[in-house]
């Protein structure tokens, strides 16, 4: 938190005290109404009081008191917001490489439950959409804010057959982003581009029109897993991945199993569709403070009875 | 006059130089009422030979008066600032109302003194108004301390005197000594007059107390358990200060309002 007017924080602290000594004043004065007993050291004796509602009461006075003089030095408070026009496509690889085994049950289910795991962190108003890719890249789900959509598109994508058109899917995602507003690409494969345009290339050209591009490889190299259908190893192409992420402003992660998977897709969304924003906290500092104030009011100088 | 209480009074008063609660005899000394001749012993008053007996005796006789049963009530009536709180009125005019319950024991021989914090109410023969009555009336200064006036008691109240002292007792502890004195000079008997909030105190939430004699505050926060504590409290109080007063030899009662029952219970009556 910081303060637009640091300055006046000396104000309120000068107020604190002042309503410190006031109520102090007031108490003294309040003195002359007190109930007469024949014996106070008895009276206490007996009834033992606990001391804590009256420091509850007087800690919530002086609290809502700095609040309302904090208020008057503007303060700025750091809040994480959802972003405000966010766009998010997600780009599934599809091709054949995903049926591989080494993530449980398989990298294709592992990839769509990291994706519902992404839709989790999501926050209303953002909007999601879903790009497959395989031999080709194909919109499965447009952008929407619909969440529930999204969802039941996860459904639709189709099951691993084919090769590896990264470079199509980025080019495809980025013809999907609005004009405006924060666009961000995550990307999730296994494999090596080895279709399609370069994918390093279009990361970039994505970066120029203001897109975000994340990278998250999945399965691990050497784990000797082949393409099923073929003697071709399921290895993974760190290199090109780190050099797209890096093109286009973003991250590389990788996941060797289901749950780091799904860890990294949460942590995606969480660093993508929200921000911290600084905003002005007079007004909740005021409000707060004022409401604190009059509810220790109410509670503490509420007349206790007398006979 | 509650004769039962008169008649505790006059039989069950401890008296100097007897032991346990004296058995209602008459002692022999001056007094009104003739009560036996017998042979003269050596310091007999020579005023009190009966001439004629003795030249039909032959030998000096002594005339021996039955004392009267005369009593000397005397109170004390504790008027320090701490008796002038109170529910619907101080506390003060309740002890004071048994003080009236007190000095209406006394017959037209009795003698009634009156024991304020710097001089001493004798009673005062007046047509019309009973001396007990005039005692009665008298209000000490308020905020006097009550040791002032229990000193000067034990220094003017007569031997064998009935004495009541009526108070809140909260200072019981530096009472002690000068109730000592008294208990040991004449009969004592002593209200310890009831807490106002004892049965009901009605605070709740945050409060404020001020102490009646020292003028000081506090604020504090009464709940239902701090009014169950005080209740406990203060009837424990009670049953202490009266336990006390018996270890130092004065009878004790709780005074509730009805000053002639607490008088009863202080003398066994109730």
């Amino acid at each position: 938190m910081t303060f637009a007017h640091p300055e006046r924080l000396l104000i309120a602290l000068l107020a604190s005290l002042a309503f410190a000594l006031v109520y102090r004043a007031i108490e003294r004065r309040a003195s002359a109404r007190a109930l007469a007993y024949s014996n106070l050291a008895f009276a206490l004796e007996a009834m033992r009081p606990s001391r804590l509602p009256a420091v509850v009461v007087f800690a919530a006075l002086l609290a809502g008191v700095a609040a309302l003089a904090a208020a008057f030095a503007g303060p700025r408070l750091v809040a994480r917001v959802p972003v405000k026009d966010g766009t998010v496509i997600l780009c599934i690889d599809t091709s054949g490489s995903m049926s591989a085994t080494d993530l449980k049950p398989s990298r294709a289910a592992a990839a769509k439950a990291a994706a519902r795991a992404f839709l989790d962190e999501v926050p209303a108003g953002t909007r999601v959409g879903i790009v497959t890719f395989a031999s080709g890249a194909s919109v499965v789900q447009p952008p929407t804010d619909d969440l529930d959509a999204v969802r039941d598109a996860l459904d639709r994508v189709p099951p691993p057959n084919g090769a590896t058109a990264i470079g199509d899917a980025l080019a495809l995602a980025a013809q999907q982003m609005p004009a405006h507003g924060k666009r961000v690409i995550v990307l999730m494969t296994d494999g090596v581009n080895n279709r399609g345009v370069d994918p390093v290339s279009a990361a970039r050209d994505a970066a120029t029109a203001g897109t975000t591009v994340h990278t998250v490889g999945i399965g691990t190299n050497g784990s000797g897993e082949l393409i099923p259908g073929t003697n071709e190893l399921a290895d993974l192409d760190e290199t090109t991945l780190r050099a797209i992420a890096a093109n286009a402003n973003g991250t590389y992660a990788s996941a060797q199993d289901a749950a780091s998977l799904r860890g990294a897709f949460r942590d995606l969304a969480r660093a993508t569709v929200w921000e911290k924003r600084r905003f002005d906290g007079s007004t909740l500092f005021a409000a707060g403070g004022g409401v604190v104030v009059v509810l220790a009011f109410l509670v503490g100088f509420a007349a206790g009875k007398f006979p | 006059m509650n004769p039962r209480l008169r008649a505790a009074l006059v039989t069950r008063r401890r008296r100097v130089g007897t032991t346990g609660a004296g058995s209602p005899r008459p002692r022999r000394g001056d007094g009104y009422e003739f009560a036996e001749l017998r042979s003269y012993v050596a310091g007999d008053d020579p005023r009190r030979i009966d001439w004629a007996a003795t030249a039909r005796a032959g030998d000096l006789q002594t005339r021996v008066m039955f004392e009267d049963h005369a009593l000397t009530l005397a109170a004390v009536l504790d008027a320090s600032r701490s008796m002038f709180v109170g529910r619907d009125r101080p506390v003060y005019d309740v002890a004071s109302g048994a003080l009236s319950t007190w000095y209406a024991l006394a017959s037209a021989e009795d003698h009634c003194t009156r024991v304020l914090s710097d001089r001493v109410i004798e009673d005062r023969r007046r047509r019309g108004r009973s001396a007990a009555l005039l005692c009665a009336e008298v209000r000490d200064e308020p905020g006097a301390p009550l040791d002032d006036a229990l000193r000067i008691a034990s220094l003017t109240v007569p031997r064998d005197a009935s004495l009541l002292i009526v108070s809140d007792f909260y200072e019981l502890g530096a009472l002690e000594p000068s109730l000592r004195r008294l208990a040991a000079r004449c009969d004592c008997t002593a209200l310890v007059v009831r807490d106002p909030w004892r049965d009901d105190l009605p605070l709740g939430g945050f409060v404020r107390l001020r102490d009646a004699e020292t003028g000081a505050t506090q604020r504090l926060f009464v709940g239902r358990r701090e009014r169950q504590r005080f209740g406990v409290a203060v009837a424990a109080r009670e049953s202490a200060v009266c336990e006390a007063f018996e270890a130092i030899g004065v009878r004790a009662a709780v005074l509730a309002g009805d000053s002639e029952r607490a008088l009863l219970e202080a003398f066994g009556l109730a």
